[in-house]
Parts: structure tokens; C-alpha cells; sequence
């Protein structure tokens, strides 16, 4: 245990690794911002900083991680967050699961995407990769040096308890070691759109090419994100037992507005690289979505909102990330208003077009998020200028976002089928004629066997599957289904551009997962009610009956667990089991509710407080709940898809087509 | 010194590897300026060509579509390029200067923030945790023996003397903490700890030398609260009421609202000032009645969060009154008519008895 021995050192050995990152990301700075002309030299040495950033920080998480594993109590945060009793995922994702962890891991993702431009930004222009990577090594600097001096993760205690305080209980779960790394690398991966933002606006580099570079970066970025927000919704449905998948809490808002303006920046970066229009709003939107992936940092970290997801309580480190916040975002969008004035615009189109289609997207996108943003701000402002305490809840957000998003949806199957620069949208209708006729008689159809109890589901089943069947269209249209042989058509299908099926694979995802929320909100049934072990409970055709009741203990914590055989309407018994865990360490509760799913559908169990020897339980039918996020994953796998297509392409002008498509539409 | 000599190791190869970078001529500058857009272009030529020889696209499309991209390329070239102003080239003197930068800042940190002389602990390889399921008498015994040996080991004595007050061994734990206070300084938690062992070691009654500590104790620290409300309860037990009365409010006074002991000395005090006997509850009932009307009357006016129904219906069933429970549960439920809402409510009521009306769809 002396000193000298070397195993003993990795704690201060990742710390002495993070402040070595935090040096060479703050020269790195100054030194980038100073020399970006001055060629190759700097952004060799740019790069290979970034290369170092990303190695040390590595470091720093592994030891963090090994001092987890290892139970070693000497370590703050390992004290307040770990036990030793803990399973080892839980040990592991446990690094994560707290303010100062966390923080560890977001800037680990941050160097991680500036390694990868240091690794693969090998053929960008000198000047803009120097200014790229200054800027990404300023918010390296920037994080790095808060979390160092306001909520260093290396704080040592001696002498070093025996035991430690566990995590928190709702967070000991697998949901936690996949959620927040797929967000943070979702929102942090923004920051290179944001670099490259403000690398074009200082050196006057914006072109076609680059929104080609970018492109990529936005939609890894977007994967991610897409898949952290869809992943945690499912962890709150199943974890926090309120059955419910999505619940406008400021947290989740805050992982949805970059989303949001992600999905717009995707969209207008298409146009910026086809049709070289759109530059200023591109660079404008990269700004914007990565100022809203540290609005969201700020929120969560700051302990603005109480929630589940604030582990900081400590309003020092608040006014910092603010200031961090208000010195990125505000020197960004000063930057902005300096050089824009002094950008060119270029690529000219008609209203009715690819372009003109894109825009709308965008207008609708960006003024979601603008209503989510202000749901979502203004009651926290009002509180603190006014003292008044007001709760914007989901009906606000279901109103405005659901009035913002049908005009969209409905428009979106125009958007691929219009042709660049002008565009005929009657023909794009005819080809459309098809998935409306289908997406009406599918409504009809479902609500006939569904029977319609909220008068608007009609209306939005009809948008998900015109969404759907829309996107299907595209594909057919273009492989000219049904107008040539069939095999000639599939061979023309399975040779479409990677790029189309990604649009379409997107567009359907949607379309998906429009469904599964009609379906759910319209049709869902609950059920609370007392049960004794051995009596039954019916809903919506299935019958619960409640077998019996016990308590086993689990790893760290105790369980009351009762079980069910469900049978459905169509015959067929399953088991279930739903249980309340109360964790050892902390004496905290949770309730792990039984899920069952039956096609798309699921059936969710919860059981409530024991009462003597009566239980309540809380039963309720989802139908085609799954499809919400099935959609989603779709949408994810769309992006992958677009990856891979490495063939760009400018926009053949379609109304070519027109002579050689058959007369028989 | 050893994890120095790493230190510094580690920034010395980090400092060689970006002044090594700095010399390196291997990536772009063998790429022309139009290298990446041109290569571009010969991709989507080479696409368009694909396509036409796959039939998807058509003579005339294909013309077409190159005759964008021509004027594309053109519009290109037209642009007037970005002339690399080497005007301030890297020189040698500004990136050693950036290096020993790097290496100062981080040594300089690292000295203010680090802890380079403690090392890393695994539990499994420390002494004092000897399974991971720690037995508590085993581990106590273990510390003892090195204890004997070690009688100076400040680590040891400060962990076993929680857990002799946790064995309800108070003499002993009275022993380590004396002893603790002498290999250290006497603290106000110090000498309040020492104080409670020698209390609890003589069933709660204090003695002359545990009411000194504790006097100590809440003298040396202007806002150390256990020491006051410990003196508070031995001057009541004393049944010296004056000085009681004075101590509870000494320590409630140091109240900055919702401390889990806030209650007791309210009570404390109470019972103080009622000369040792605790006050009738009447007034309790009255008020607790008060409260609750005006909680109702502000819930049924202005709405609620559903914790503050669930306190309603908590209330009323408290004090007894089934029917005003049942009327603000079904109000709580017309006002949340989704369960997953309600959270807790639905247990409480139904398992008291009440009926869930109406919002079951």
C-alpha cells in the first residue's frame, strides 16, 4: 500500500491525465485561433492535440471505472454513488450515473468526435480543419476546466470509508448504462456541426463542399440522438411505472428541441449541398442545435429541475455552466451576426420544389421547437423573476406540437417526389393518389374493428398511414412499379441510390411511429383495482389473475413480488411477475413493473403499496404501443443506411422523366 | 516521488508527440485545393454514367444531368479561391512556447488539485474489509488486534468507534473516541460523539464530565446543533426548566426549517416551558383542523399538484373523517383523471377504504 507501488496510482493517474487534456486543449485554443492561417504545421499539431485530448481523457474514464470495479472508497464519487455489493454493470454504469461522472463521460464523447475529424478530416482544407478542432478543443477546454475546478470527479477521502451510499435505485438499471451515452453522443456530436460553424464563419468557407463534410457528422449525430431519446423513453415507460412513454418533462424537452433542429439542420444541409441555397440558415442551424444540446446540459446539470435526472444541487456550478453557455452560444451568435451579412447567397428555385419542400420542413421544425422551448423556459423564468410557481403541461405540448406537426406530416410525402429547383405538384399528387386511397381505407378499416372512442384518432391514423404508404409510394414511383415488368421494377428498386431508401426507410419510420401514439392514446385502457392473491381482474379481453405474493431478496435490495398468469382474448396464458425492490443502502423503493407484449400490443402491470393482505394493481392495455418505438428505430436505421451510401449526387432535373414515363398514369 | 517521475514522464511524451506532429509532411499538403471537389465530381460523373448504363436514367436526363454538373464545376472554379495567407507561419519559438505552456499548466494544476501521496484502495485489498460481506464483530475483532499492536493508528480507532456505538458497546466507544481526540483535536463532532457514548453508557443520565464536552463542544463551534440539543435534554431531564427552555431555543434557533430534529425540539420545548409535562393536545387538533380547511378551501378554489390532495385526503383520514376523505379523493380524481397521475392517492385511499368514482374508462 506504499506510495511507489505502481497498481496503486491509476485514481491520481486519471486525474493527472484530465488536467494534461484540459492544457492541451486550452493551448490548443488560443494556439488555433491565433496560427489558422499559417497552414499545415498548425493543423498537424491540431490534430495530433486532438488525438492526445481523446487518449487522455480515455485515461481518465478507466480509471474512474477501475476505481468503481474495484470498490476502491478512497474516491469521492465512488463513496457517494457505488457499493460494494453492487452487481458489476451496475458498478460500471454507475461512473456515469451522477453529476460529476457524467460530465467525465460527455467531454470523453466530445474528444472522441474530435479525434475522429483529427483522423478522418485528413482531406479538409488546412486553414478549416486548424479552425474546426480550435473550436472543438475550446469546448473541450471549456468543459474540462468546470468540471476540474467546480465538480472534480478525482476528490479523494481519506481515511476512505468502508462502504458506499449506492445509486440511486430507479438508476440501477440496465436503461442507465445505454441511455446516456447514446444521448450524450447524440447531443455532443452536434459539436462538430457547431466547430464547422464557426470554422466557416471566421474563414469565410461556405460552400457546397462544405455541407458535404458536415453532413455526415449531423446525421452520426442525429443516430444517436434519435436513439438515446428512444431508448429513454422506453426506459421511463418500464422503470418509473406510471405506464406512460413520453411525459414533456424539461429533461426529456431538452434532448428533443436538438432533435428537432438536428432533423431541420439534416434537411437543409441536403439543399445546402445540392443546390448550394440555404447557406446561412445551415450555418445558422448547426449554431442552433448545438446551443440547444448545452441548453439541455445546463438544464440537467444545473439543478434547475428537480427530477430524476438532477443529481446537482449546488447552484455555483449552475451559474457556471450558464456562463460557459451564455460565452459559447453568445460568442457564436455574435460571430453569426458579424459574417453573415458578408456570406453569399446562391442557388435560385421556384416555391414549388425539392428546395421549396425543405423549407417547410424547416419553418415546422423550427417552430416546434420554439414552442417546446418556450414551454419549457417560461415557467422556469417566471419562477425565477417572478416567485410564481406555474406547471406547462402536456396539454400546452400536445396542443401546439400536435398543431405544428400535422400540417408537416401531411406535406411530408410531397417533399421526395417534387423535383429540384421547380417542381410540378400535380403530377407529384397523381403519384401520390395510390397511399392516400390505401391510407383512407386502412382507417376506416382499423377504426371499424378499433372502435374510435376520441374523435380525432381518425384523423390521426389517416396522417400516420398517408405518412407511411407516402413514403412507400416514393419507392415505387421511382422503380416505376407496375408501369414496366416486374422484375425490370425490382431491379430498379434494389438499385435505387442508398440515399432513397434511406428518405423513404426515414419517412415510413415516421409514419410508424405516428401510428403507434394514435393507437395508444386513443385506445389505451387502464385499470386500477384491489386484488387479493387468487382472485382475478379483467381489461379489454384479457383476464389477470393474481396467483400469489412473496418476498425474495435480491442482490442489494429486497423484493415483493407478485405474480399473474395472464390470459389473452385469443386464448393462451402467460406469466407475469411485477415487483417492488427497497434497496439495502438506501432504503429507497422501486417498482418494476410486468410487461407483456402481444404482437405490437403490450399489457403493463404494476403493483401498488402492499395494504395487509390486499395489493392495488394497476393494469393497463397499450395497444400497438411498441410501434412508437419501432419507428424511431426505423428512423435510426435510416440514417445508418444514408451513411453508407458514399455516392453524392447532384439533382438531376426529373421533369426529364416525363418523356419516358409511360402515359398510363 | 514515484508518480511524479510518471508525471512528468507522461508530459514529456505527450509535449514530443505534438512537436513531432509539427514536422510531419504526410497529409494535405500533396492535395491540391480542388483535390476533394473534383474528386467529387468524378464521383457523381462516374454516377451518372452508372446510371445510364443501367437504364435508370434516360438520354436525355443523363445530358442533363451533366450539364449541371458542368456549370456546377464552372461556378466552382470561378470563385476566387482561399489564398492560404501564410503571412504568419508556425515558427519554431511559439510552438515550444505552447508546449512548456502546456507542460507548466499542468503540473502547476495538478500540484494544487492532485493527491499524488495517496494511493488507490480496492477493497478487496484492504485489511480492515475482510469479505465482501463484512461481519461486523469479525472486522471489529481484526481492527482490535492491529490496534493493540498500533495503538497510534488514527484510522483505526476512527473507524471502530462508530461501530461499537453501533454494537451498543458505549464504554469502549466512549475509549476510542478519547482516544481518537487525543492522536487528533477535539472537534465539536468529537467531543459530542464522546459525549454520547459516555451518556448512553450510563443509560442517558449525563454526567459532569459529558455535559462539559458537549459545553465545549457547542462553544467551540457558534452553529454545532447536536451538542445544543443534547444540552437541551439533559437540563430537562435535569427538570432544570429555565435553562432547558433557553437551550431549545438556542438550538431552534440554528433551524433553517424541515431538519429532521426540528420536530423534536419543538416538543422539547414545549415540554420545558410546561414545567416537564407535555402539553395537552387540544390546541394540536385545532390547528391541524385549521390547516386542513385551508388547504381544502385552496385546493377546491385554485386546484392542486396531486401531492398536496394526497395530504388532504391523508388528513382527513387521520383525523377521522371518512366523508370529507372520500370527497376530496373524488375531487383529486376529477381533477387527474389518468391513474398514472396520481401516483400514490389511489393507495392510500383504496386502502383505506375509500371508493375510486368515476374516471375509469
Amino acid at each position: 500500500m506504499a506510495p511507489g507501488d505502481g497498481d496503486t496510482v491509476s485514481i491520481e493517474l486519471g486525474h493527472f491525465a484530465l488536467i494534461l487534456a484540459f492544457a492541451i486543449a486550452a493551448i490548443s485554443t488560443v494556439g488555433g485561433y491565433v496560427y489558422w492561417r499559417s497552414g499545415q504545421r498548425i493543423a498537424l499539431v491540431l490534430s495530433q492535440g486532438a488525438v492526445l485530448q481523446f487518449v487522455l481523457v480515455a485515461v481518465a474514464f478507466a480509471a474512474l471505472i477501475q476505481a468503481f470495479v474495484t470498490s476502491d472508497f478512497s474516491l469521492l464519487l465512488a463513496v457517494n454513488n457505488s457499493h460494494s455489493l453492487k452487481p458489476l454493470l451496475f458498478k460500471i454504469s454507475g461512473v456515469w450515473g451522477n453529476h460529476e461522472g457524467s460530465l467525465v463521460l460527455w467531454i470523453f464523447i466530445l474528444v472522441s468526435f474530435g479525434a475522429m475529424v483529427a483522423a478522418f478530416g485528413r482531406r479538409l482544407p488546412d486553414d478549416l480543419l486548424a479552425l474546426v478542432l480550435a473550436t472543438q478543443s475550446l469546448l473541450t477546454a471549456a468543459f474540462t476546466g468546470f468540471t476540474l475546478f467546480t465538480s472534480n470527479p478525482f476528490e479523494r477521502v481519506f481515511p476512505a470509508p468502508l462502504q458506499g451510499n449506492d445509486l440511486n435505485p430507479v438508476l440501477q438499471d440496465i436503461g442507465l448504462a445505454i441511455h446516456p451515452p447514446l444521448l450524450y453522443a447524440g447531443y455532443v456530436g452536434f459539436s462538430i456541426c457547431f466547430s464547422f460553424a464557426i470554422a466557416a464563419l471566421i474563414s469565410g468557407r461556405i460552400d457546397q463542399a462544405w455541407a458535404r463534410w458536415v453532413r455526415p457528422w449531423a446525421m452520426l449525430s442525429w443516430i444517436f440522438l434519435t436513439l438515446g431519446i428512444t431508448m429513454g423513453s422506453y426506459w421511463a415507460y418500464y422503470e418509473l411505472g406510471w405506464g406512460g412513454w413520453w411525459f414533456w418533462d424539461p429533461v426529456e424537452n431538452a434532448s428533443f428541441m436538438p432533435w428537432l433542429a438536428g432533423t431541420a439542420l439534416l434537411h437543409s444541409a441536403l439543399v445546402m449541398e445540392k443546390r448550394n441555397a440555404l447557406k446561412i440558415w445551415t450555418i445558422f442551424l448547426s449554431i442552433i442545435t448545438f446551443s440547444l444540446s448545452l441548453l439541455g446540459t445546463f438544464l440537467v446539470r444545473s439543478g434547475i429541475l428537480t427530477s430524476v435526472h438532477t443529481f446537482a444541487s449546488d447552484p455555483t456550478r449552475g451559474m457556471v455552466i450558464l456562463a460557459l453557455l451564455a460565452l459559447v452560444i453568445g460568442g457564436a451568435f455574435a460571430l453569426f451576426a458579424f459574417r453573415a451579412s458578408s456570406l453569399r447567397q446562391g442557388g435560385l428555385f421556384a416555391p414549388v420544389s425539392r428546395e421549396g419542400a425543405l423549407i417547410l420542413n424547416n419553418l415546422f421544425l423550427a417552430t416546434a421547437v420554439g414552442a417546446v422551448l418556450v414551454g419549457t423556459l417560461y415557467p422556469l423564468l417566471l419562477d425565477a423573476l417572478t416567485g410564481t410557481t406555474i406547471s406547462v403541461g402536456a396539454p400546452f405540448f400536445n396542443l401546439t406540437f400536435g398543431a405544428l406537426m400535422a400540417p408537416l406530416l401531411l406535406v411530408l410525402p410531397f417533399g421526395p417526389l417534387l423535383a429540384w429547383k421547380r417542381a410540378d405538384v400535380v403530377g407529384a399528387a397523381q403519384r401520390l393518389i395510390g397511399a392516400a386511397a390505401l391510407a383512407i381505407f386502412a382507417t376506416i378499416l382499423i377504426s371499424a374493428l378499433g372502435g374510435v372512442s376520441i374523435s380525432l384518432a381518425p384523423l390521426g391514423l389517416l396522417l400516420g398511414f398517408w405518412v407511411a404508404f407516402g413514403a412507400v409510394a416514393e419507392l415505387a414511383e421511382r422503380s416505376k412499379l407496375g408501369r414496366i415488368p416486374l422484375g425490370e421494377s425490382l431491379r430498379r428498386l434494389f438499385g435505387l441510390p442508398r440515399t432513397a431508401w434511406s428518405t423513404a426507410l426515414a419517412h415510413f419510420g415516421m409514419g410508424v411511429t405516428v401510428l403507434g401514439i394514435v393507437a395508444t392514446t386513443a385506445w389505451e385502457t387502464e385499470l386500477v383495482t384491489t386484488l387479493n392473491p387468487g382472485e382475478t381482474a379483467e381489461l379489454s379481453g384479457y383476464t389477470v389473475a393474481f396467483d400469489d405474493f412473496q418476498q425474495v431478496p435480491g442482490p442489494n435490495y429486497l423484493s415483493d413480488e407478485g405474480h399473474f398468469t395472464v390470459t389473452a382474448p385469443g386464448g393462451g396464458t402467460r406469466e407475469m411477475m411485477a415487483d417492488r425492490r427497497t434497496y439495502v443502502a438506501s432504503g429507497m423503493p422501486t417498482t418494476e413493473a410486468a410487461i407483456e407484449t402481444y404482437g405490437f400490443s403490450q399489457l403493463y402491470l404494476q403493483l401498488g403499496e402492499p395494504l395487509d393482505d390486499t395489493h392495488v394493481v394497476r393494469i393497463w392495455h397499450k395497444p400497438y404501443i411498441t410501434l412508437i418505438w419501432l419507428g424511431a428505430i426505423l428512423m435510426a436505421l435510416a440514417g445508418v443506411v444514408s451513411l453508407t451510401d458514399r455516392k453524392h449526387r447532384v439533382g438531376a432535373p426529373q421533369r426529364a422523366r416525363k418523356t419516358l414515363a409511360s402515359p398510363a398514369e | 516521488m514515484f508518480f511524479w517521475f510518471i508525471a512528468i514522464a507522461i508530459t514529456a511524451i505527450a509535449c514530443t508527440a505534438l512537436f513531432y506532429a509539427a514536422g510531419r509532411r504526410v497529409v494535405n499538403v500533396d492535395v491540391p485545393e480542388m483535390d476533394d471537389a473534383n474528386s467529387h465530381f468524378r464521383l457523381v460523373l462516374a454516377g451518372i454514367d452508372a446510371d445510364l448504363a443501367a437504364g435508370k436514367l434516360g438520354e436525355v436526363e443523363a445530358q442533363a444531368a451533366k450539364g449541371e454538373l458542368a456549370r456546377e464545376m464552372l461556378r466552382l472554379k470561378a470563385e476566387p479561391r482561399h489564398v492560404v495567407a501564410s503571412a504568419k507561419g508556425l515558427g519554431q519559438a511559439p510552438l515550444l512556447a505552447g508546449l512548456v505552456g502546456i507542460a507548466a499548466v499542468t503540473l502547476g494544476l495538478y500540484a494544487v488539485l492532485g493527491s499524488p501521496d495517496l494511493p488507490s484502495q480496492p477493497l478487496a485489498g484492504r485489511p480492515e474489509a475482510v469479505s465482501q460481506s463484512i461481519d461486523l464483530e469479525d472486522a471489529i475483532a481484526r481492527i482490535e488486534s492491529q490496534l493493540t499492536d498500533n495503538p497510534d493508528d488514527l484510522r483505526g480507532w476512527t473507524v471502530i468507534a462508530p461501530a461499537y456505538l453501533e454494537l451498543a458497546r458505549y464504554a469502549d466507544a466512549a475509549r476510542a473516541y478519547r482516544r481518537i481526540i487525543e492522536l487528533s483535536a477535539p472537534t465539536a463532532d468529537l467531543q459530542t460523539s464522546l459525549a454520547e457514548a459516555l451518556m448512553l453508557a450510563s443509560n442517558g443520565a449525563g454526567s459532569p464530565e459529558a455535559v462539559e464536552l458537549l459545553r465545549a463542544a457547542a462553544a467551540s463551534e457558534p452553529t454545532h446543533v447536536l451538542s445544543r440539543l443534547y444540552i437541551a435534554a439533559e437540563l430537562t431531564r435535569a427538570e432544570d426548566y429555565p435553562a432547558a427552555v433557553t437551550a431549545w431555543q438556542d438550538a431552534l434557533a440554528l433551524s433553517k426549517g424541515g431538519e429532521p430534529w426540528l420536530i423534536t425540539a419543538q416538543q422539547g420545548l414545549a415540554v420545558a416551558q410546561n414545567g416537564g409535562v407535555a402539553p395537552a393536545n387540544d390546541g394540536e387538533a385545532e390547528m391541524i383542523g385549521q390547516m386542513v380547511t385551508g388547504l381544502a378551501n385552496r385546493l377546491s378554489a385554485d386546484g392542486g399538484t396531486v401531492e398536496e390532495w394526497t395530504q388532504l385526503v391523508r388528513a382527513y383520514l387521520v383525523l377521522g373523517d371518512t366523508d370529507s376523505a372520500q370527497a376530496a379523493y373524488d375531487d383529486a380524481v376529477a381533477a387527474y383523471p389518468q391513474a398514472f397521475d396520481r401516483g400514490d392517492l389511489d393507495t392510500l385511499a383504496l386502502g383505506a377504504g375509500l371508493t375510486l368514482n368515476g374516471a375509469q374508462p
